[in-house]
């Protein structure tokens, strides 16, 4: 199996996501297989150069550095639980 | 003495002061409602997308040449992923592999001593946002305008061996930034931001100790309090036979002491990866040249321009250029009146002091350095008496007015009134027999006495000079 | 005649001609899609109220003879582009309630040209699929047979087109999401350039390969709509600065000396035989038109899947970290921020997108990032060469859109992997950064539509559209029977 049980904990964990016990298992079985089929790119041999992608832009192409009006707060604000113009967190604990 | 060699580099965040966010239209001044300074960008909606400020590559650009740095000809964003709720979009646009400065230097002088920090790099990256804890209600409240303010994150080699060193190197850096137009670096706002990390080793050992980070340091003073009682806690560490645990920690000032924020072992994985959203950056030669040549006069450059120009000696000239509000004040008085060294003394000598004292305040000062150079000139030039002067930039600093209003209205100039000057002086020489035998009998030390009588009872109506003179002459009858 | 049928440069004239009026029209789709679409659930949101008022307005341009291409014109929109004030769910129980604050950009400039929004179709959750099955509101049906897949993710859009329940439709496409359901659904759907349309409002999966295109009744008016959403935004730093051309312009155009490239790879055991003989009988349609064709070879198409995948779902784990229930969306309950954030994602987000974004993680985290984020990297730029070797020899590129016609409902279900390999067709053109254009070229024995992709250079846009316009003049389509 390409991926062990504490490895699926730690992608729940950066990825944020629970599963109950069942769940775990059936979803490290399926990222198992999946993982497997991302294995067959190891065979390939190339390595990666980001000075060769040719996506990059002139440094004159950036943004000209002008403020504009912001946006409504309560319109940002309508899908969310909020309070004196502010989002509403639970506690954070540190 | 200690048996421990302490060992510091530093992580140092400065807000630049560009109109807009780094990725967004919106205003990135300081302060403002909640989420009044924010749009969908900033604020992570679904579907929005990143547009980088040219004016904020630009100032990185600037902050790497101040500090000597090599400009990548090609740099790149990268998202470092986390999720906290000051973080709308859960990652933070920052460089890893490909910043825009590296491998700089800046020199500090710590107690006479010059000595050279080596800058790692220096990268751009966007400020997170604000909570503040409701801890009544358990919640706290996001406000995402400071989401979005550029920064750069500056990160020297741990070539830092004192607080002192720490110290002069931020006061340095803060010159720089200033000087270089790029952040106005006001710590007790947050637009300057430092983390320490701190290790000590015995001393004559080659290996650096395990190190911590200390977060959350908000002044000079709770920097240089922060590595004092860290360097204490990690000496109680090791002379107990224990190990530092490679850790975050947080200074409470109040509290004056360190607690962990979190440790090594759940360190966090970033998961940096190019950014999708923004196109990398090729810069021409060309470019980076006219950036370099639009940096303005660089602090040492304008200590050089006193000395060298002005005759004002270095100590002064260090003065002056200290602060950069003081000097592009000092600049502007010059330019109004060409005696760069009595606009020197009398910066130094009364309108530093009133700032020490709190009377001024160079933020919110009411009155500018040409009308300053006014006041200079009728001092030198005999028009004003220096204790009149005092009286005159007092009221410049509580009402503001120029000079010449202030004295008109105040009758408080110098009238060359000899009838007077003579009635008064000769009132004194009467009143005063024994002090006036004295100074005929040799003791030259009277004369002060007399001089600083007559000046109380003329209040400005005659010139200094006019009334040395006379003194001079009547005591020599 | 059934006006629903007409194509969107008939309805023009119809509209101009004061044949139909615009509130007329539009309404004549809601009337279709009230009796059709509850066997289909094409659309998640009918907005026919707000249809109304558009078409008012857009009524008042033609009456004053200042329509455009678009004017009065009824559209569907897929459910991941943001439309100011309509609710737009990406088909997930995390967005079920979110209203966007704001227009996307192809949005602004559809309104500009006073279209009517029909409403918001279905898709795959987040545009993770190929099937329309991991939606979490309308798994929607293909109209050539209910029993079946529409295709995905953008198969909404290419239902409710297919269906005659809107004209045409945006969809987006990161890895085949316009083609595939554009080939299942038997119309036809072009995946621009990657940075011809502008991205910004349209909810990310993978921000280095998605592209919004339209999905037409066929290559003409998928040109009439490029025309209207094309272009470089200020709001979109990826949004390529390149002229825009008039897509039309060389519609119609004989394919005589065109060179189409047929690599060897896309025609291998992994494609059913009916996809390759009604994709080589097209071919052998093109030729008789004068079209040359030339074989090639694409060897990087053997690691194109685990590329893919790495890179999409690399992108998309980061993407979708911003859906933590404090902003908008799905808020679950916790009484500390990680206890909500966790219990948001965990109950607003599929069992698919949940493993894409594991996946992608996975790719990232520490330790890994070499050997499989940065390989897929390696990857893209070797296909990238790939084709720009190939290129060199053609003018277009030939291959099957999908291995399969539409398959059964159900077939897919519980294997990811299986439903990975299905995109082996299409995904190299999104790596590539390539514009594709999908459109039938045949249908099985049962009546299912097969289709046929034709890759352009970048930006060459015109030139696939114009081949796709020379094979479906001389191809006789069968609507789906409803």
């Amino acid at each position: 199996m390409a991926i062990d049980t504490n490895t699926i904990r730690h992608l729940c964990e950066l990825s944020k996501l629970d599963y109950d016990e069942n769940g775990l298992e059936k979803v490290r079985d399926e990222m198992s297989d999946i993982i497997d089929l991302m294995d067959t790119i190891k065979s390939f041999d190339l390595t990666y150069d980001d000075t060769k992608d040719n996506n990059s832009i002139k440094f004159s192409e950036t943004r000209e550095d002008a403020a504009l009006p912001s946006f409504p707060t309560e319109k940002l604000l309508a899908n969310a639980e909020n309070t004196d113009g502010c989002y509403v967190v639970p506690k954070v604990v540190e | 003495m200690s048996a421990y060699y302490p060992t510091m580099g530093l992580e140092v965040h400065a807000e630049l002061l560009t109109n807009s966010k780094v990725f967004c239209t919106c205003s990135a001044e300081f302060g403002g409602a909640p989420n009044s300074r924010c749009c969908p960008v900033c604020s992570g909606l679904p579907g929005t997308l990143p547009v980088l400020n040219r004016r904020a590559v630009e100032y990185i650009i600037k902050a790497g040449y101040v500090m000597n740095c090599d400009i990548s000809r090609f740099t790149k964003w990268d998202r470092k992923n986390y999720f906290y709720p000051d973080l709308p979009k859960a990652y933070q646009i920052s460089q890893m592999p490909r910043p825009v400065c590296l491998a700089g230097t800046v020199n500090i002088n710590v107690n006479g001593e010059e000595k050279v920090i080596r800058i790692n790099r220096i990268h751009l990256e966007e400020d997170a946002g604000k909570l503040v804890h409701d801890d009544v209600n358990r919640i706290s409240l996001a406000d995402y305008n400071r989401c979005g303010i550029p920064l750069i994150e500056i990160v020297t080699e741990p070539d830092f061996h004192s607080a002192d060193e720490v110290i002069a190197f931020m006061e340095k850096i803060r010159l720089l930034l200033q000087y270089a137009g790029i952040c106005d670096c006001k710590m007790e706002q947050g637009s300057i931001r430092c983390d320490v990390n701190i290790s000590i080793a015995p001393k004559g050992s080659d290996e650096l100790g395990t190190r911590t980070e200390m977060k959350n340091l908000n002044s000079l003073k709770a920097i240089a309090k922060a590595i004092e009682i860290e360097i204490e806690r990690q000496e109680e560490i090791l002379d107990n036979g224990e190990k530092v645990i490679q850790q975050t920690r947080r200074f409470n000032e109040a509290l004056g002491e360190t607690t962990a924020m979190r440790s090594k072992e759940d360190a966090q994985d970033y998961r940096y990866f190019p950014d999708p959203d923004i196109p990398p950056i090729i810069f021409t030669e060309e470019e980076l040249e006219a950036i370099r040549l639009s940096i303005p006069e660089l602090p040492e450059q304008r200590v050089e321009r006193y000395v060298s120009e002005y005759g004002i000696n270095k100590k002064d000239a260090d003065i002056i250029v200290g602060d950069k509000r003081i000097c592009d004040f000092f600049d502007e008085a010059i330019s109004e009146y060409n005696n760069p060294k009595a606009v020197a003394n009398y910066v130094i000598g009364e309108l530093m002091r009133r700032i020490n004292l709190g009377e001024a305040d160079m933020d919110n000062l009411r009155f500018g350095g040409r009308e300053f150079a006014q006041l200079v000139e009728y001092m030198q030039t005999d028009k004003v008496s220096q204790a009149n002067a005092k009286t005159i930039l007092r009221e410049m600093i509580e009402n503001g007015g120029t000079p010449k209003e202030i004295a008109d209205r105040g009758d408080l100039w110098i009238k060359e009134d000899n009838d007077l000057l003579a009635k008064t002086v000769d009132e004194i020489i009467a009143n005063n027999p024994k002090a006036a035998e004295q100074y005929r009998g040799g003791d030259q030390k009277v004369f002060g006495f007399f001089m600083g009588q007559a000046n109380k009872a003329l209040k400005g109506a005659a010139s200094p000079k006019a009334i040395q003179e006379y003194i001079r002459k009547k005591l020599s009858e | 005649m059934d006006i629903t049928r007409a194509k969107i440069r008939e309805l023009r004239k119809a509209l101009d001609g004061k044949e139909i009026g615009a509130e007329e029209l539009c309404g004549e789709y809601f009337k279709k899609i009230k009796v059709t679409d509850p066997k289909l659930l094409s659309y998640i949101t009918v907005t026919e109220d707000k249809a109304k008022e558009m078409a008012a307005a857009a009524q008042k341009l033609i009456d004053e003879g200042k329509s455009s291409a678009l004017t009065g014109i009824p559209l569907a929109i897929k459910d991941n582009i943001c439309v100011e004030g309509v609710r737009t769910t990406c088909s997930s129980k995390m967005l079920e309630n979110f209203v966007p604050p704001y227009n996307a950009t192809v949005i602004e400039k559809l309104n500009a040209e006073g279209y009517v929004l029909l409403g918001k179709t279905s898709m795959d959750e987040f545009a993770m699929g190929g099937s329309n099955q991991t939606s979490a509101f309308a798994k929607t049906k293909n109209p050539y047979d209910t029993e079946r897949v529409p295709g995905g993710s953008s198969g909404g859009s290419a239902a409710a087109v297919s269906a005659s329940l809107a004209p045409a439709a945006l969809g987006s496409d990161t890895g085949g999401s316009i083609r595939q359901p554009s080939a299942f659904c038997g119309v036809t759907g072009i995946k621009p350039t990657y940075g011809r349309v502008s991205r910004y409002g349209l909810v990310a999966f993978a921000s280095s390969l998605d592209q919004i295109g339209p999905i037409c009744s066929d290559a003409r008016d998928c040109a009439v709509m490029l025309n209207a959403i094309c272009g470089q935004d200020a709001h979109d730093a990826t949004s390529a600065r390149v002229g825009v051309p008039d897509f039309t312009a060389k519609l119609g155009q004989p394919v005589k000396g065109m060179k189409i490239a047929m690599p060897k790879e896309f025609f291998s055991d992994d494609i059913d035989n009916d996809v390759k003989a009604a994709v080589e009988n097209a071919a052998k349609s093109l030729e008789a038109q004068g079209a040359e064709l030339v074989e090639c070879s694409i060897p990087g198409l053997k690691y194109a899947i685990p590329a893919y995948y790495l890179i999409a779902c690399a992108e998309a784990a980061s993407n979708l970290s911003r859906f933590d229930g404090i902003k908008y969306g799905f808020r679950g309950e916790g009484r500390t921020f990680e206890e909500l954030i966790r219990d948001s994602r965990s109950k607003g987000f599929g069992e698919e997108v949940k493993r894409r974004i594991l996946l992608g993680n996975y790719a990232l985290s520490s330790g890994y990032f070499d050997a499989y984020y940065k390989k897929a990297l390696a990857l893209k730029q070797e296909i990238i060469k790939e084709y720009s070797e190939v290129f060199e020899l053609a003018d277009v590129i030939l291959t099957p859109t999908a291995p399969t016609p539409a398959y059964k409902i159900g077939a897919q279900d519980n294997d990811p992997v299986k439903m990975y390999m299905a995109d082996i067709c299409t995904v190299t053109v999104n790596i590539a950064t390539l514009p594709g254009i999908s459109t039938t070229c045949g249908y099985t024995a049962e009546g299912l539509p097969i289709g046929m992709s034709i890759i352009g250079k970048r930006f060459d846009e015109q030139t696939i559209l114009q081949c796709a316009d020379a094979f479906e003049q001389g191809f006789e389509p069968v609507a789906p029977k409803l």
